[in-house]
């Protein structure tokens, strides 16, 4: 068990010092720190200028946001990166449970998605005086991390169809932007046609930005306990499906011999 | 004649060059209609739909911006990359000369941001195509992305002297949208970003699109003033890639990323 737990914990911070492009100061405060940040500030002005909503709408929506790029990204590199610098032969070799190895990889893309989550929400609310709850912070902390870890998850779903993908950063990209559109974190969700807000419904920070935005409002964690437990559920489809998809593709790659062919 | 020509061509090579990248592809016509569709339905949300055409235009707009920055930005280390720098670099001409098509070229390929918005502003959310002024609006985007291609030389020296450039790039994405009043009018900004917009032909650019397609001012100085701008950026921009180019080569760096 000990050895499961080293395997996921030291193997996943050390694939992420190894694959995550971004990690030199400058990239990570440029393009995690203050990209999203300024994010924020677009869609909280335009929402200011067409009255849709509030600006706590707008600030703690964006804030669950931030984290999907680092994890979205980060779980998408956990398993392209491998094959784009050569070594996810050398990984499928080892003998120890893939699904551990990979799942473990999430884990410290979703608490980089955390601090970005948690900068990016003190910041906010202190350029625009939003006020939150003092006794709302740990379970906003708990929301962001359970948002954090459901697009770790997506991120790592989507890596792995990078494995029978030329251009992985293609959907990668593309996936992003929808979360944007479809998460219900800038138009409300009662405003989108009714396909999209399903659609939404099975997307990662959709129920954590319903869940984040009641206790910034003043409401109990129970209250929130809904949302919260419905993006638990996401998190642990999309972990599920990122297991089947890898172990999928991984037996598909070794029958045709494609592993490593971009 | 022979500067023209040499322009007009390498924009067009670099333009068909991009335009074979799926990934160009995605970022200058996906998340475009993306951010449209998402502009649509803040404006409907917001009980203004009478502001439509100014959503589609305004995402169409974020298109280009967003072609050029990641465009020009790159500009350099992608041909690092493809092992082309230094082949450009020892043509006879200027070093401004030849990058400026790649700049030129990915404000070209930005205007397929322009269309796909405005074609999917049509064909999905049956927004009326009903220019103010249509010759303006047929002569200020041209003039726009003309603009913004000088512009993307000066990011392209600039960044070219960075190590961390790309940092720079993801992050002045969204700050230009904001602040040049791409979608948000620079009214409801504070007022400390009011001279910041002023000095980028990004702001006048838009400015003089959106007047052409809503009416709502005169087009042509708005136009001028982002062409002037562009126009002080092209000989920043050609002046410092000089100097750049001459200590790479004195130092032997041209090819190091």
């Amino acid at each position: 068990m000990m050895d499961l737990f080293r395997l996921v914990g030291t193997g996943g911070v050390i694939a992420y010092r190894a694959l995550f492009n971004w990690a030199t100061p400058a990239m990570f405060v440029g393009t995690l720190l203050v990209g999203p940040l300024f994010q924020l500030l677009f869609f909280a002005y335009l929402g200011r200028q067409l009255q849709v909503a509030d600006d706590r709408f707008y600030i703690v929506g964006n804030a669950v946001l931030a984290a999907s790029l680092a994890c979205v990204f980060g779980g998408t590199m956990a398993v392209s990166n491998e094959r784009r610098f050569g070594t996810l032969g050398h990984v499928l070799l080892s003998p120890r449970s893939r699904t551990a190895v990979f799942l473990g990889r999430v884990l410290p893309y979703a608490g980089n998605g955390l601090l970005i989550a948690v900068s990016t929400l003190t910041a906010a609310s202190l350029l625009l005086g939003l006020r939150i709850p003092l006794s709302a912070l740990p379970g906003l902390l708990l929301i962001l991390a359970v948002a954090a870890l459901s697009c770790g998850f997506f991120g790592l779903a989507l890596g792995a169809v990078g494995l029978r993908l030329r251009d992985v950063w293609l959907v990668s990209n593309v996936a992003v932007a929808l979360l944007l559109l479809l998460t219900g974190v800038n138009v409300p969700a009662t405003d989108l046609p009714t396909g999209m807000r399903v659609a939404g419904q099975l997307l990662p920070i959709t129920h954590a930005a319903e869940a984040a935005r009641r206790l910034a409002a003043g409401d109990s964690l129970a209250v929130a306990a809904i949302p919260l437990a419905a993006e638990a559920a996401v998190a642990l489809a999309y972990a599920l499906l990122a297991a089947t998809l890898l172990k999928l593709f991984e037996a598909e790659s070794r029958r045709h011999a494609s592993l490593d062919t971009l | 004649m022979r500067t023209l020509r040499l322009i007009a061509v390498g924009a067009l090579l670099h333009a068909k060059h991009q335009s074979r990248s799926s990934l160009e592809i995605t970022i200058a016509l996906i998340l475009p209609v993306v951010q449209a569709t998402l502009a649509v339905h803040l404006f409907r949300a917001g009980a203004e739909p009478d502001r439509l055409l100014e959503a589609a235009v305004g995402a169409g707009l974020m298109g280009i911006w967003s072609s050029v920055l990641f465009g020009s930005g790159g500009a350099i280390q992608n041909q690092r990359w493809l092992g082309m720098l230094e082949m450009i670099m020892l043509a006879p001409r200027p070093p401004a000369l030849v990058i400026l098509p790649i700049t030129l070229a990915t404000a070209l390929t930005g205007t397929y941001a322009m269309v796909a918005t405005l074609l999917w502003g049509r064909l999905l959310h049956g927004i009326p195509l009903t220019f103010a002024d249509p010759l303006a609006f047929a002569v200020a985007v041209p003039g726009c992305i003309i603009g913004l291609g000088m512009f993307g030389l000066l990011l392209a020296s600039t960044f070219v002297l960075m190590r961390n450039a790309n940092a720079l790039t993801n992050t002045l994405e969204y700050p230009i949208w904001l602040v040049s009043g791409m979608l948000v009018p620079i009214t409801v900004l504070p007022g400390w970003t009011g001279p910041i917009a002023a000095v980028l032909p990004t702001t006048w650019g838009a400015r003089a699109v959106r007047e052409a397609a809503t009416g709502s001012g005169p087009v042509w100085p708005s136009l001028g003033v982002c062409l002037a701008i562009s126009l002080g950026c092209l000989v920043l921009g050609a002046l410092m890639m000089t100097h750049v180019e001459r200590r790479a080569r004195a130092a032997a760096t041209l090819a190091l990323a």
